[in-house]
């Protein structure tokens, strides 16, 4: 074989680009229509921005939500469903004693997000939108050109499974599995018009087009669900008590009848390009007061469904067999002590 | 009168310029004309470079282009052997080795450059493992792949084995780490207008580079001028690497004539330098029934890389150590360094004693399951005390503080009490951990361990290092009546500059703040040797503080007075208070020209080494230390947390007890990442975690409750009594934590790091227990 590698390497840095900084999310609207397809919106820039130097994206104009009025901070009261702008920071989540007390599921996700200081920059909107990840993708480019690049940047190949005709890049974002179980809505809105889904549909199978957003859609407020009878917990598979991306996550909500599941939904996150619904295992829960062995029973229901390949960190055959234990575990917070 | 400053907690001399953002790294340096340089290195482990083709229809206006061919003297990194290119010139040895090198004023310019060249290279077999390079699947070094090999041979070990009431056995092994000091590699060359080159940069040792340069560029000694700047760590990572990178900055600076600077990012520094070597290390011991250790065989290999760079004495120093702390009056010993097509392994703070130490202390908790004893009884029983002799026969003194640790720590962690309520109980099942309740004691799902380690570490370089290097340090009065040190010892984050100037100050009677350090610059300081092997505050102090006396007595001489004090004995006072210090010395200089007292390494008597036989006194001293760390593991996913961790070291007079603590630290924690997470994964020899996103090192929230004990048994030959403690901490966490984790699930350890996967594919295998 000739012609084989060469890596060659330099300092990483950003790639050029024009900045925008809308101060209304009209203008933010029309800036994104205007710019078309090399456009992006940028919220904290905590991945973003290594993403540009990495040569994953190079959009030619970066639109900054920083600015612009009514997309940060919490409103609402639990009971009629909070209202959270997509630029609230992570670390003012965390700070907000209404989130914690109310949604301590959604606190929990929240607080395991990367480190306080990447938390002070990094947002909610920013985690829901968050880039799937990869091992042969979250490298430079040089180190990408050597393998002759992948399916989700410049090549056409996967190489997680060089079968594959979707990129199996990995949903990394920690609140993703946790807002679809609470079924909370998000609130889009385009230059054309507005819309609202829940967020479970926001998301796709496709490691590339993992959004159903189209390019053109901010998104604009996030709405968690009345509280009201029901517990919500997330858990997360990490080797470190910081810093590190989820290789599993769990979202687990129920709702009560007194001592008995009414109704349960489990997401697990970081196991495929979309958080995937462990719907039988969820089912499995109805009716149940989540006694050991119901709890049993559903955890390993929910093996079935995660399907880890060799995209992120830990064997893959370690992080399906601790889809059981991390379910068991988030149900046996749901059943409180 | 100035009371002594040794043994004093104070601050860093340079804390706070570095915690304010003022202290200028090499990226900070602003050199004017200025190029960016940047380097095209292999991607495949092994192969024939046929050839390098620039792409003709792009502008190289602009552009300087170095090969081997570029090279003035001889294309070498001289350190040990000239085995190492600077540039590959025909073979391609390992991946990320460099090939060829561009330099642009624009870095946006400069990254289009490297992308439209192209190497066409051969493939060639390629061995990847200690396995496959002692099979010579693929032919890197002499005819055998063996870099070095090292027999120590002591009494009789096939006789003790004959009379052995057990023989005991096991294999160790360790893996890649990572020095990840927080600046990464980087250096500017500049070319002075006589024809001199000056190398600014982020180093360790400042005459390794100076002579690595003087070879490549074929110049004498005063055409190149290396100087140290602002450092962010280098845990031995920049000890040989910068010699590399300094020679590519000088290619392209001395083709280009202008300066050039390269500084790595974080992805090609994990990639491309130097990592601990990784180990397979097999022990045979033979017992008495009491656990008296009679015969000790070992085979230790250890996996050097591609070139040889430092792995010889890497080897020596894991050999000399491999059969730890204990006594044994049999022993053979045989260690081999091993070449493979990967990316040169080389100086690791520890430098081949953890490895060999994780092995050895492996070996006697085996040997305390075999035969029923405590592991603390069964060291109790074979630590080495004075007048007892190590692997080489070195005839430990009063020094020997084994003993004295181990009983302080055995105390201190409240050893027997803990260790007694973690154990006794049922290995764990995960079926049925599984259904037990989540927070219970002995069946429950998180099971706790304690574990201890037993260690020591020779301080300075082995053997007859310390006289080949011929270490010469200086003090100069300054017309201003103050003191200035000249070495060139660098500060790396250890505390030498505040060291030396306490210990400077006290042999001189006056305050550290009235002794300066002058730049680590080969123009300026003689060369006080690297700043390496835990060598900086013992042998380099002790030096400066033989120029201190010599300083203090001339200046009283000169007054016409006569020193105050006995000779050695430690001066309390000084003859004089800082202002008439001052001013008598700024009038003696004045008066009679410059003052420059230098003084080099003097061996301390009686120290005697066969380097052939691998026989006597290996260290001037040793430091000793305990770890017992405690471990919680959650019996479902075998995650691993270290709640505490007890650290009891003995390291001489304790200069500063302040910096020493921030050693002992984070040396441990240091340890603490070896033995649970840092793991290298390579894809067809390249590195494909290079990033801090999935190398994982600790964070502060994992970080253990550490418990630092220092304790002090003055050396004779240190300064004020101090030992050499930088890689000292590091020797012990990789053992005891898997000592912890054996005692929290009756498992047996012998790999590291031991990640959730290998701990569960080990319970898995049990019983592994004999």
């Amino acid at each position: 074989m000739a012609g084989s590698g060469e890596n060659k390497t330099a300092m990483m840095r950003l790639s050029k680009f024009k900045y925008l900084a809308p101060r209304s999310v009209n203008d933010a609207a029309k800036m994104l229509a205007d710019a078309g397809p090399t456009a992006s919106v940028v919220a904290g820039g905590t991945d973003l921005y290594p993403n540009m130097k990495r040569r994953h994206q190079t959009p030619k104009t970066l639109i900054g939500l920083r600015r612009v009025e009514g997309m940060r901070g919490v409103s609402g009261t639990p009971e009629g469903g909070l209202r959270i702008g997509p630029m609230t920071t992570l670390t003012a989540l965390e700070r907000n004693a209404t989130v914690k007390a109310a949604h301590p599921g959604l606190w929990k996700a929240v607080h395991s997000i990367s480190t306080p200081i990447l938390r002070n920059m990094g947002t909610l909107g920013g985690n829901i939108c968050l880039d799937t990840r990869c091992n042969y993708y979250d490298q430079n480019y040089e180190w990408r050109r050597a393998i002759n690049f992948c399916m989700k940047c410049d090549g056409d190949t996967c190489w997680v499974a060089p079968g594959s005709k979707v990129c199996l890049a990995v949903s990394s974002s920690d609140t993703a599995p946790l807002l679809c179980a609470i079924g909370a809505r998000l609130h889009l809105v385009s230059a054309t018009g507005e819309r609202e889904i829940a967020a479970h549909e926001l998301y796709r199978r496709d490691g590339i087009h993992f959004l159903s957003k189209r390019p053109d859609e901010l998104l604009t407020e996030i709405v968690l669900p009345a509280t009201n009878g029901w517990r919500s917990t997330y858990r997360k598979l990490r080797r470190r008590e910081a810093f590190d991306f989820p290789v599993l996550g769990v979202g687990a909500w129920a709702s009560f009848d007194g001592p008995v599941v009414k109704e349960a939904r489990i997401f697990l996150g970081a196991v495929s390009p979309a958080p995937v619904e462990a719907a039988e295992a969820a089912k499995s829960l109805v009716g149940t007061r989540l006694e050991p062995d119901a709890v049993a029973r559903a955890s390993d229901l929910a093996y079935g469904p995660a399907k880890p390949v060799d995209n992120t960190d830990f064997l893959t055959r370690w992080r399906k067999e601790m889809t059981k234990v991390y379910v068991k575990g988030a149900l046996e917070d749901l059943r409180g002590s | 009168m100035i009371a002594p400053s040794v043994g004093l907690p104070l601050p860093r001399t340079d804390g706070f310029d570095k915690v304010t953002g003022r202290a200028a790294y090499v990226d900070d340096l602003r050199v004017p004309g200025c190029l960016h340089g940047a380097t095209i290195r292999s991607t495949i482990p092994h192969g024939r470079l046929r050839r390098i083709r620039r792409d003709p229809a792009f502008d190289w206006s602009g552009f300087t282009f170095v090969t081997a061919a570029d090279i003035p003297g001889q294309n070498v990194i001289a350190l040990i052997t000239d085995d190492q290119p600077a540039l590959v010139d025909g073979i391609i040895r390992h991946a990320e080795e460099p090939v060829c090198l561009l330099a642009h004023r624009d870095r946006e310019r400069l990254l289009a450059g490297l992308r439209a060249v192209t190497l066409e290279c051969d493939p060639l077999p390629a061995a990847l493992t200690i396995r496959e390079g002692l099979a010579r699947k693929a032919k890197i070094y002499g005819r055998d792949n063996i870099f070095k090999e090292i027999r120590i041979r002591k009494g009789e070990v096939r006789t003790a084995f004959r009379g052995a009431h057990r023989i005991v056995e096991g294999t160790f092994r360790t893996g890649l780490q990572e020095q990840l000091y927080i600046e990464t590699n980087g250096m500017i060359a500049i070319p002075e207008r006589g024809g001199r080159m000056s190398v600014l940069g982020s180093l360790q040792c400042p005459y390794y580079v100076h002579k690595a340069l003087k070879r490549l560029l074929g110049v004498g000694d005063d055409r190149v001028r290396v100087v140290q700047t602002t450092t962010g760590g280098g845990f031995g990572g920049k000890e040989e690497y910068p010699s590399m990178l300094a020679a590519h900055c000088a290619l392209l600076a001395r083709k280009a004539g202008k300066p050039v600077k390269i500084v790595y990012d974080r992805l090609e520094d994990l990639a491309a330098t130097t990592k601990r070597h990784p180990s397979v290390v097999r022990h045979r011991t033979a017992v008495s029934r009491e656990g008296r250790l009679l015969g000790m065989d070992i085979d230790v290999l250890m996996d050097g890389g591609a070139y040889l760079t430092l792995s010889p004495v890497v080897l020596s120093r894991g050999a000399i150590h491999a059969a730890g702390p204990y006594r044994c009056e049999n022993l053979a010993i045989r260690a081999r360094a091993v070449a493979t097509n990967t990316p040169p392994n080389g100086a690791f703070r520890g430098f081949g004693a953890p490895q060999t130490i994780f092995a050895v202390e492996m070996q006697l908790n085996r040997i305390a399951r075999a035969l029923r004893i405590d592991p603390v009884e069964l060291r109790r029983r074979n630590v080495l005390r004075p007048g007892d002799s190590t692997a080489t026969g070195q005839v430990l003194d009063a020094g020997a503080s084994g003993p004295l640790v181990l009983e302080e720590a055995v105390r201190r962690s409240g050893w027997s009490v803990r260790r007694a309520s973690f154990t006794k109980r049922a290995p764990p099942d995960p079926e049925r951990a599984s259904k037990a309740p989540r927070k219970g004691t002995a069946s429950g799902r998180i099971r706790r361990g304690l574990g201890l380690s037993l260690f020591y570490h020779g301080a300075g370089f082995t053997g007859i290092g310390e006289v080949y290097l011929d270490s010469h340090a200086s003090l100069a009065v300054t017309r201003d009546g103050s003191v200035e040190i000249h070495t060139a010892s660098t500060e790396i984050g250890q505390g030498m500059r505040t060291t030396f100037a306490q210990i400077v100050g006290d042999e001189l009677g006056l305050p550290p703040s009235m002794v300066r350090l002058a730049p680590q610059d080969t123009s300026l300081v003689p060369n006080s040797g690297p700043t390496v092997a835990s060598r900086t505050c013992m042998i380099v102090g002790k030096i400066l503080a033989n120029a201190a006396a010599d300083l203090r007595d001339a200046l009283v001489q000169w007054a016409g007075d006569s020193p105050r004090r006995a000779p050695g004995r430690r001066a309390t006072r000084g003859p004089w208070n800082p202002q008439q210090f001052r001013r008598l010395a700024s009038a003696w200089v004045r008066k009679t020209g410059p003052k420059v007292f230098t003084r080099k390494y003097d061996r301390p008597p009686g120290m005697k080494w066969d380097e052939k036989e691998y026989r006597g006194d290996a260290y001037g001293a040793f430091g000793w230390g305990v770890n017992v760390a405690e471990v919680e593991v959650d019996a479902e996913t075998f995650e691993i947390r270290v709640p505490r961790v007890d650290v009891v070291l003995e390291i001489g007079t304790v200069v500063n007890p302040l910096l020493a603590q921030g050693q002992a630290e984070g040396g441990t924690l240091q340890g603490v990442g070896y033995a649970l997470t840092e793991e290298v994964v390579r894809k067809n020899g390249r590195m494909a975690n290079a990033q801090l996103t999935n190398y994982i090192i600790p964070t502060t929230a994992d970080t253990p409750e550490f418990r630092t004990t220092l304790l002090s048994n003055a050396y004779r030959h240190g300064p004020f009594g101090a030992k050499g403690m930088g890689e000292l901490p590091l020797d012990g966490p990789g053992p005891a934590i898997a000592a912890a984790i054996e005692n929290a699930l009756g498992v047996s350890i012998v790999e590291l790091p031991i990640t959730p996967e290998r701990l569960a594919k080990a319970i898995r295998a049990r019983p592994a227990h004999e």
